[in-house]
């Protein structure tokens, strides 16, 4: 944009150059995962994956293909650093994160390797914003090992009502209890909380339910404190997948459109809860 | 009997069933968020002619009462077992009642969360009691066929009762909710208290400002309501009543909410105000707040009462060591309160009122031959606290036979009669109907207190109430919680006393007389 040609000159310093005509594009995706402060950045040719960690039981991954910039290089098979994605995320929205109509925000994101900080170059209206954000040592991110071929029950339903579900969840309750089913109540969330318990219970013929393709009754137990930050994916989301293993493993797949109709995907891993005591309801 | 056992070993036993409609949903989570605003319990008691929702707050000072009439519902079961299975229904008549619990405001509120998503989205709410697991479970029916289900946990308790009266109030507004709300938000947010003044020819809404440590240094807010403005305007009795904004503004919001106007009834100060919202049938909501017995207030207001008004109306005037006395037993009243659990309370706080009474009756008795005068006033209006209390029995006592049972508690000993007030009241509130009785109670406004009770009676609750009793009269028991307010009793006792009550009205009445004098 209005960069001027003798940055692109020194562009090729660059192992991955990253530019991006509207920012929100990149940082509502990384909100969604912002429940910790320290995130593990993977770049390859696909694109960005952010993933984000709590406990060694929960994982979120944000992607951002490399359709969503409209200039993506990168120079190695796989760049991967970690970085503090508050910091990310204020620089990000520097110049405000509310849209604005006809103003946005265009980015040019820069990274020379490793050691070297994640350069940022905001631009909005003429007004340059250069940022310099130290990167730290990769760590190894969980796997899961969540493989499709072991789903049991996957469930995938609009956004719309799992929101309210999620956004009253009674949090005096420890556990989000999650039971799919190919009987009634085919599919439920109960917490039990200091007042009682709650049970939400989604019919499979619902119109929003949009496929349901569960094989045997599973209930299994969450950390809702783990869960909960799930929520930011799922009030910008527009459609849900949630499948679980036969470990009792959640998976849970935000469809997340952006303002241009692009389609990102954000995820969510979590393990079940361990103490599951015969669970009654 | 036999059906009870059949249904126990069985099925899960559900008492009360109604369903609120969809249209009526926002209505009923409006009630919620207001009440929450007052109290952190909601009592809810499922009455054969509708579900009462109440709440006290923390101070006492304040009760409030939703009734949602049985028409409010598109299916009402009280859990009564007068609908369920016609069959076993005489059976149960006789060992079951309806259940009254209190739930945690906290875990309602969760229901009710967000109104407007309630409005949008439920379809229809049905309210249940399980027995078997002591849940109160709330069962939202949401578009999409979402079915959300809450079980809250339950404390089975006595029913809470405020015993007021509206109808014999000397004073009487009744206004939009916009009206009073446009108002109400002139004042700070951290305004305490705001006092209502009445005059035939004005009427004035301005801040409480004489508890500040400097009154000239705080803003004072005064505003003149336009007559014109209200609807309905009766002033009986010049009046200056101060009462807590905080609880007002609860009622406002709902009265906002549902647009409906508000109709505000009161005496003087010391004697609480009723705001009343009337829905045709549907439901009625009732919060009744304490108001400041001020000493300036009290004799302004006693001097013009005596001059302008009937006699009946003059009792309230208290004067200032009456109410210091009052605060002072005020705590000796707690600390047997905590004592003592059963059917005690109502008959402990009829006799603390009645000591009160006593109380302000006797120190101005030193004073003057005029003050001597309202004393003999007070006689009547004691007698008519009586009465007030059978109202609550026809409103709320679904026990009457088990209670009638009881022996006479002396609480009623201790009501000073004078009969030809009494028996006009007494013919009135006599009738069977409910929501008629409570219009005809007369305008001494005494609120009961008490907690919430284990819910059978033991002869040796009975006997405990009567010992009670006793050390109640010697503690000289008095009034409030909070402040300077003035007591506000709220019984969930209403019912056993008011009963017994009115039996010895109606056989000792000349008896019941002469010990109150000879107290006095």
């Amino acid at each position: 944009m209005a960069l001027s040609t003798q940055q692109s000159n020194d562009d090729d310093q660059y192992v991955l150059l990253a530019k991006l005509d509207n920012v929100r594009h990149v940082s509502t995706i990384l909100k969604a995962i912002h429940f910790k402060e320290i995130a593990t950045l993977f770049a390859s040719p696909m694109g960005l994956k952010v993933t984000v960690e709590d406990a060694k039981c929960v994982q979120a991954n944000a992607f951002i293909q490399e359709s969503i910039f409209h200039h993506y290089i990168i120079k190695e098979e796989q760049v991967n650093f970690k970085i503090n994605l508050t910091v990310l995320l204020e620089c990000l929205t520097i110049f405000g994160s509310s849209a604005v109509p006809g103003v946005s925000t265009s980015l040019k994101m820069c990274y020379a390797g490793y050691g070297c900080p994640l350069l940022l170059i905001l631009e909005e209206d003429g007004v340059l914003t250069d940022c310099s954000i130290k990167t730290l040592e990769p760590d190894e991110v969980l796997d899961f090992n969540f493989l499709s071929t072991n789903v049991i029950n996957k469930i995938i339903m609009k956004s719309e009502c799992l929101k309210e579900a999620f956004s009253e969840l009674d949090m005096t309750s420890d556990v989000l209890q999650i039971l799919l089913s190919p009987d009634p109540p085919y599919f439920r969330l109960s917490t039990f909380g200091n007042s009682g318990s709650t049970h939400s219970d989604f019919p499979k013929d619902s119109d929003m339910v949009e496929s349901f393709q569960c094989t045997q009754t599973q209930t299994n137990r969450y950390k809702i404190s783990l869960l909960k930050p799930s929520v930011k994916a799922l009030t910008l989301s527009a459609r849900v997948s949630i499948r679980i293993d036969n470990r009792g493993f959640l998976s849970l797949q935000y469809m997340i459109k952006n303002e241009d109709g692009q389609v990102c995907f954000v995820e969510y891993y979590c393990s079940p809860d361990e103490d599951v005591d015969e669970a009654e309801h | 009997m036999k059906e009870h056992e059949f249904r126990s070993c069985g099925e899960i036993i559900l008492k009360m069933n109604c369903v609120i409609p969809g249209v009526n949903i926002k209505v009923f989570g409006r009630a919620v968020h207001s009440l929450s605003r007052i109290g952190e319990e909601l009592y809810v008691e499922p009455l054969e002619h509708g579900l009462a929702l109440r709440t006290v707050n923390s101070s006492r000072s304040a009760y409030a009462c939703f009734l949602f009439a049985p028409s409010f519902f598109q299916h009402y079961d009280d859990g009564s077992g007068q609908t369920i299975n016609g069959s076993g229904k005489e059976e149960e008549e006789g060992e079951e009642e309806s259940i009254r619990c209190k739930i945690a405001m906290k875990s309602c509120l969760t229901v009710f969360k967000s109104v407007y998503t309630l409005e949008k989205t439920v379809e229809r709410c049905k309210i249940k009691l399980d027995m078997n697991e002591s849940r109160l479970i709330f069962q939202l029916h949401c578009r999409h066929g979402i079915v959300k289900t809450h079980n809250l946990a339950f404390i089975e308790c006595e029913t809470l009762q405020a015993v007021f009266s509206k109808d014999m109030c000397p004073n009487s507004l009744r206004a939009s909710a916009r009206l009073l709300c446009d108002a109400v938000q002139n004042f700070q947010n951290n305004q305490e208290e705001v006092t209502l003044i009445v005059k035939p020819d004005k009427i004035l809404l301005k801040n409480y400002v004489e508890d500040e440590p400097d009154p000239t240094k705080v803003v004072h807010t005064e505003l003149r309501l336009e007559p014109e403005e209200f609807d309905n305007i009766q002033v009986g009795v010049d009046s200056e009543v101060t009462f807590c904004l905080k609880e007002m503004r609860a009622i406002l919001a709902f009265a906002e909410a549902t647009n409906l106007p508000i109709s505000l009834k009161f005496e003087t100060a010391g004697r609480p105000i009723v705001f009343s919202i009337d829905s045709d049938s549907a439901f009625e909501a009732n919060f009744v707040l304490a108001t400041l017995a001020d000493t300036m207030t009290q004799q302004r207001v006693s001097s013009q009462a005596e001059s302008k008004t009937s006699q009946k109306r003059k009792y309230t005037s208290n004067s200032r060591p009456s109410v210091k006395a009052s605060n002072k037993s005020q705590n000796s009243r707690k600390e047997s309160d905590s004592m003592h659990v059963g059917r005690a309370n109502k008959t402990e706080e009829q006799s603390a009122r009645i000591n009160e009474h006593e109380e302000s009756r006797r120190k101005p008795n030193n004073k003057s031959p005029d003050e001597q005068g309202r004393s003999n006033r007070l006689n009547a209006a004691l007698s008519e606290l009586m009465n007030d209390d059978m109202d609550d029995v026809m409103l709320d006592q679904e026990t009457r036979e088990e209670i009638s049972k009881q022996p006479i508690p002396p609480a009623s000993g201790a009501t000073s009669v004078s009969g030809r007030d009494n028996e006009t009241d007494r013919i009135t509130t006599g009738s069977p109907v409910p929501s008629t009785s409570r219009e005809n109670v007369s305008p001494l406004i005494p609120l009961q207190s008490s907690k919430p009770q284990i819910f059978n009676i033991t002869t040796e609750d009975i006997e405990m109430k009567e010992n009670e009793e006793e050390e109640e009269e010697e503690l000289v028991p008095g009034t409030p919680p909070s402040k300077r307010f003035r007591s506000m009793f709220f019984g969930s006792q209403a019912s056993t006393i008011t009963q017994s009550s009115q039996k010895a009205l109606t056989k000792e009445l000349s008896v019941l007389a002469e010990d109150t004098d000879d107290e006095g």
